[in-house]
């Protein structure tokens, strides 16, 4: 059974409370930031910041709002970061969905960074793995919902069977239609199979003012590392081995004596 | 007849050791790329300490190949240089394969094979050695140069290690006597004469041993 979390924007009051909830139970030490004029919390992701609020700041009407996204990882069904991963194991998909890190098993490549098409998963300097949200699968495991969902006061956020979460979203857009964002939708993207984690969004024709990318897939050049790319280098290099040999089993070794220029005499010392 | 006792120099020490350490940096990092390559020979990591410290000294073997690659550059491209004859030589390669040595124009210090494996191996260590670089700092290159770094690192490799396949064949098996000439240094004249012939010419000319 899929499990999903549901991120309704429309509810999200930038409490930040999901953000501590993660530290918490996580275990993640604080590192403290820097004030930029923002109500952000963070700038960006960190290996030991999982969840991050974004508040995303639109002029709309002669004012400035918030678009409020939850930056964190999607948990794609068909996930760029393990497309990449070249280390056996170091990336499990679970099956309710979730995408989990092994770190036994993480070599801390980061190929991982680079196929994950949210720009996700961080290297930790110190102990050079690479992090990112868990979908708290060590909560999951035993029944119990994510961090963030558990502490959520305002219902933005929901988890459970992922279909049922698609109902509930579907079943949101409509009433936001009705209200008037004729562009209300659901963020839960093609290119990658679908995600475990889906979104309700204001204006789901316009995915990047929440900072989402429009249309996700696995890179195309990841495809052909794992793909194409595999068998050139099989048939290069079994060719290559096989070629030399039975070369030699048919021609032999290069022989003055056999293969010299009869024609021309032998030099004199 | 030649007296076999004659001994040629062909490479000096600085060429062998430059030879050996660019091949052993080379096989290294071949055998610990391959772990990362596919995961069916994952495995080849656990001759070197498993995946997490292959990530740490692949680089580095890397980085070793490379600078060798610039020494062995910096002493031979010249040498390298493709002659008229080197190309009529690569035009009739299947002459070679097939020791119809009679129809092919005499080589120099290097044949026409040897030096179109030289300027491979230097075009595919720029490869590497850029793709490299973006592969080993994921967090400081841009995505889109790491992506391209994804897909042209192994396919320079590819195109490298076929060549040194060949390389090896070539010095192991198919040409007897190279591996004495690499490893100890000297070949004898009819060694040079059938191989290499307008070198041996040229060391016959410079040295005592004319026609009497």
């Amino acid at each position: 059974m899929l499990v999903a979390k549901l991120i309704d924007t429309t509810l999200c009051i930038g409490c930040k409370a999901c953000e501590v909830a993660c530290q918490e139970w996580n275990d993640q030490e604080y590192t403290l930031g820097t004030f930029d004029g923002s109500y952000q919390t963070m700038a960006d992701l960190a290996p030991n910041f999982w969840n991050l609020i974004k508040f995303n700041e639109i002029e709309k009407d002669g004012g400035t709002s918030w678009l409020m996204s939850k930056y964190q990882c999607m948990h794609c069904a068909d996930a760029g970061c393990i497309a990449a991963c070249p280390a056996p194991g170091a990336i499990v998909q679970l099956a309710n969905g979730t995408v989990d890190f092994a770190h036994d098993n993480c070599i801390g490549c980061g190929y991982c960074i680079t196929g994950c098409p949210f720009d996700i998963p961080r290297l930790s300097p110190k102990t050079k793995k690479v992090y990112k949200c868990s979908l708290c699968s060590d909560r999951t495991a035993v029944g119990l919902e994510p961090a963030c969902i558990k502490t959520c006061p305002t219902n933005c956020l929901t988890f459970g069977e992922r279909d049922e979460m698609l109902r509930v979203a579907e079943a949101k857009t409509v009433e936001l239609r009705a209200d008037g964002h004729k562009d209300a939708g659901i963020y839960n993207p093609a290119g990658v199979g679908g995600t475990n984690v889906i979104y309700v969004l204001k204006d789901a024709k316009a995915p990047e003012s929440y900072g989402l990318p429009r249309d996700p897939t696995i890179p195309w050049t990841v495809q052909l590392w794992k793909g194409p790319m595999k068998w050139l280098g099989s048939f290069a290099f079994i060719g290559a081995v096989l070629g030399t040999f039975f070369h030699y089993v048919i021609y032999g070794p290069q022989d003055p004596e056999l293969h010299g220029h009869k024609d021309e005499e032998a030099p004199h010392d | 007849m030649i007296s076999p006792e004659i001994r040629i120099p062909r490479f000096d020490a600085y060429e062998r050791v430059m030879h050996w350490m660019s091949a052993l940096s080379f096989v290294y990092a071949a055998l610990t790329g391959l772990a990362i390559w596919s995961p069916k020979l994952y495995w080849l990591a656990a001759l070197s300490g498993g995946g997490f410290v292959i990530r740490g000294t692949h680089p580095w073997a890397g980085v070793i190949f490379t600078a060798v690659m610039g020494w062995m550059f910096a002493r031979w491209a010249k040498t390298m240089g493709l002659d008229a004859d080197d190309r009529v030589w690569l035009g009739k390669m299947e002459k070679y394969a097939t020791h119809k040595h009679d129809e092919l124009p005499e080589s120099g210090r290097f044949n026409a094979g040897q030096k179109m494996l030289f300027w491979s191996q230097v075009l595919t260590a720029l490869g590497l050695l850029g793709s490299g670089v973006v592969l080993w700092f994921p967090e400081s290159a841009p995505r889109t140069l790491r992506l391209a770094a994804i897909a042209l690192h192994p396919l320079a490799a590819i195109g490298s290690i076929a060549g040194i396949i060949v390389h090896v064949y070539m010095g192991v098996a198919a040409v007897p006597q190279s591996m004495r000439a690499m490893l100890r240094g000297y070949v004898v004249p009819e060694w040079a004469r059938f191989h290499h012939a307008k070198w041996y010419r040229e060391w016959r000319d410079a040295n005592t041993l004319q026609k009497p």
